[in-house]
């Protein structure tokens, strides 16, 4: 039986279309839905998944940032984490500043495997799971579309850029996942109640002895967004005919 | 100010993505090392030195990089990295696994997808899905930086004289606890990456047979790449290594072709940078018609044959 670490990051609803201040100084996101990381959704459904089928011993999961986060906490423990950890921050944090949050988490809980999603949908960096394992000198299988637990090992299934690859990686061991990993489940009612019986121990940054001296700047934020105006065909020949021109 | 690109091989040739990432490398500063890594490299070292804009090729060889692991190789390229005030490798699977892993060693941040260099130390990319676009900062002394290849220019230029190949011994650090076992690679005729043509089917496809009946032969007949969104590889419609967009691939062809696609903002993420943009759809107030030159609103199973014929 293993002991598993899930993630829990506080992001911008992914149905939210998110916009920028009109000073361009960043995101105007003070009033947006906030939801669970897509990512880490599909992390936590494969940990369930691996307790239900009777080969993890406990999951908790982590979420870093302000007491907000503890919502977000809710959604993972009411879909089958046993308990969850905040780390409470007003800073702004990095990736890099997350992964040594969370490699101090590893130390002191030790799990034997730590699922997590491969990337947030707000900053999409696709870091955090990687700094992690080479700060603990642990393997990453990431960007995992299937997994398969077996003892002390884990079969994963990458996602390549022309295919996929299959590892063997022996625990403790990283994962990040991918959004083809599973299909996570509703939420219930009666799970959403008993998640709030569940503990979440609050631990502050500043007590685990982390700089959070940025690496970035941030210089301006500039809408991403660039529409056209379309020219409205009418039939094939016409399509042809750009084909032809562009190509 | 010195850069490091850092590239692998494929098929014992250098990867086409050292030019683009040569190009954005040109734009920091005028010195320029590339690191190959793998087994048998004579070959992808002597192509590699011929191209202009490298100062040196080094190279990483050994039978046990054959598949390159980051935990295998990330210690002693963070090592290499110190004498570098930039480091660069493409956003792709290779890059975007090993990149962090770098950082990790090093504990220092990372910049994920950079698609425009400003100056040395600033950088454009986007976040949330491709809605916002962000220039930053680096503070770091080291720079380390995935490149969205799409962005940048892969043309090669010759030079008179080739470069001079280092050769840099592995210090054999491998990994107990990682194994590499088998890979499933899907030999395309036309890489999705970089493809003149990207044909992309949405869900509205309805099956297998119709995704392959209508995208895939029009994909043949116009020697383009095949795409889907991700609904349409979720239903099983097309392997996951099609997928276009926020999680899936950014291609940014001369002409991209959207068969019944609504045009959701994570696809859009990963297809917006197209030169020219054709869109079919049904529905005329389908999104996918404010990201697209052309439109027509009509059935795709109508239309998708007929161009076909006339082709």
């Amino acid at each position: 039986m293993i002991k598993i670490m899930v993630c829990a990051k506080r992001v911008v609803d992914a149905n939210i279309k998110v916009r920028v201040k009109s000073d361009g100084s960043n995101v105007d996101i003070e009033h947006s839905k906030m939801s669970l990381n897509p990512f880490d959704e599909n992390a936590i459904e494969e940990a369930v998944r691996i307790k239900e089928a009777g080969n993890a011993s406990e999951i908790f999961a982590v979420s870093i940032g302000s007491e907000k986060c503890t919502d977000t906490l809710r959604t993972a423990l009411a879909r089958g984490c046993d308990r969850a950890i905040l780390v409470r921050t007003s800073a702004n944090i990095e990736p890099i500043h997350i992964a040594k949050t969370l490699k101090q988490i590893v130390l002191r809980e030790k799990p034997d495997l730590i699922l997590i999603g491969k990337q947030a949908i707000d900053d999409d960096a696709n870091q955090v799971g990687q700094m992690l394992a080479a700060m603990l000198d642990y393997p990453q299988a990431t960007f995992i579309s299937k997994l398969e637990l077996n003892g002390n090992k884990i079969i994963a299934c990458r996602e390549l850029d022309n295919g996929t690859e299959s590892l063997e990686v022996t625990l403790p061991a990283v994962v990040t996942a991918d959004l083809h990993l599973n299909e996570p489940r509703f939420v219930k009612l009666p799970q959403l109640m008993m998640a709030k019986k569940k503990t979440i121990e609050h631990i502050e940054l500043a007590d685990l002895g982390i700089s959070t001296k940025p690496s970035t700047r941030l210089i301006k934020a500039m809408d991403g967004e660039i529409k056209k105006n379309c020219i409205m065909l009418e039939d094939c020949t016409q399509i042809l005919k750009i084909l032809n021109e562009v190509t | 100010m010195k850069t490091l690109i850092i590239t692998t091989i494929t098929n014992g040739k250098i990867n086409q993505n050292l030019l683009p990432l040569l190009d954005s490398a040109g734009k920091i500063c005028d010195y320029c090392d590339v690191l190959i890594l793998g087994h048998d490299l004579a070959a992808a070292a002597n192509e590699a030195a011929s191209i202009n804009g490298i100062n040196s090729v080094l190279t990483l060889e050994s039978a046990a990089l054959e598949k390159p692991l980051a935990e295998n190789i990330a210690s002693q390229l963070s090592e290499i990295a110190k004498g570098y005030t930039h480091v660069l490798a493409s956003a792709d699977s290779f890059g975007k696994n090993l990149m962090p892993r770098i950082a990790g060693v090093l504990e220092i941040g990372q910049i994920s997808e950079i698609v425009k260099v400003v100056s040395p130390n600033i950088f454009k990319k986007f976040i949330y899905a491709g809605n916002v676009l962000v220039e930053i900062e680096s503070l770091e002394d080291i720079k380390l930086l995935t490149v969205r290849t799409s962005n940048f220019n892969g043309k090669r230029e010759p030079r008179a004289e080739s470069a001079k190949i280092v050769a840099i011994a592995y210090n054999n650090l491998i990994h107990p606890n990682i194994k590499w076992l088998s890979s499933n690679i899907v030999d395309k005729s036309v890489d999705l990456s970089s493809a003149k043509i990207v044909i992309s089917g949405g869900r509205s496809l309805g099956s297998k047979e119709d995704f392959d009946t209508h995208i895939r032969t029009l994909a043949n007949k116009l020697n383009a790449a095949v795409g889907a969104t991700r609904a349409a590889v979720e239903a099983g419609f097309a392997p996951n290594d099609c997928q276009v967009g926020q999680t899936g691939k950014v291609v940014a062809p001369q002409v991209y072709l959207a068969i019944g696609i609504s045009g959701a903002v994570q696809h859009i993420a990963g297809m917006k940078d197209s030169k020219t943009v054709i869109a079919i759809n049904t529905d005329q107030t389908a999104p996918i018609f404010e990201h697209a030159d052309y439109g027509i609103v009509a059935d795709l199973f109508d239309i998708v044959p007929e161009l076909y014929n006339q082709l």
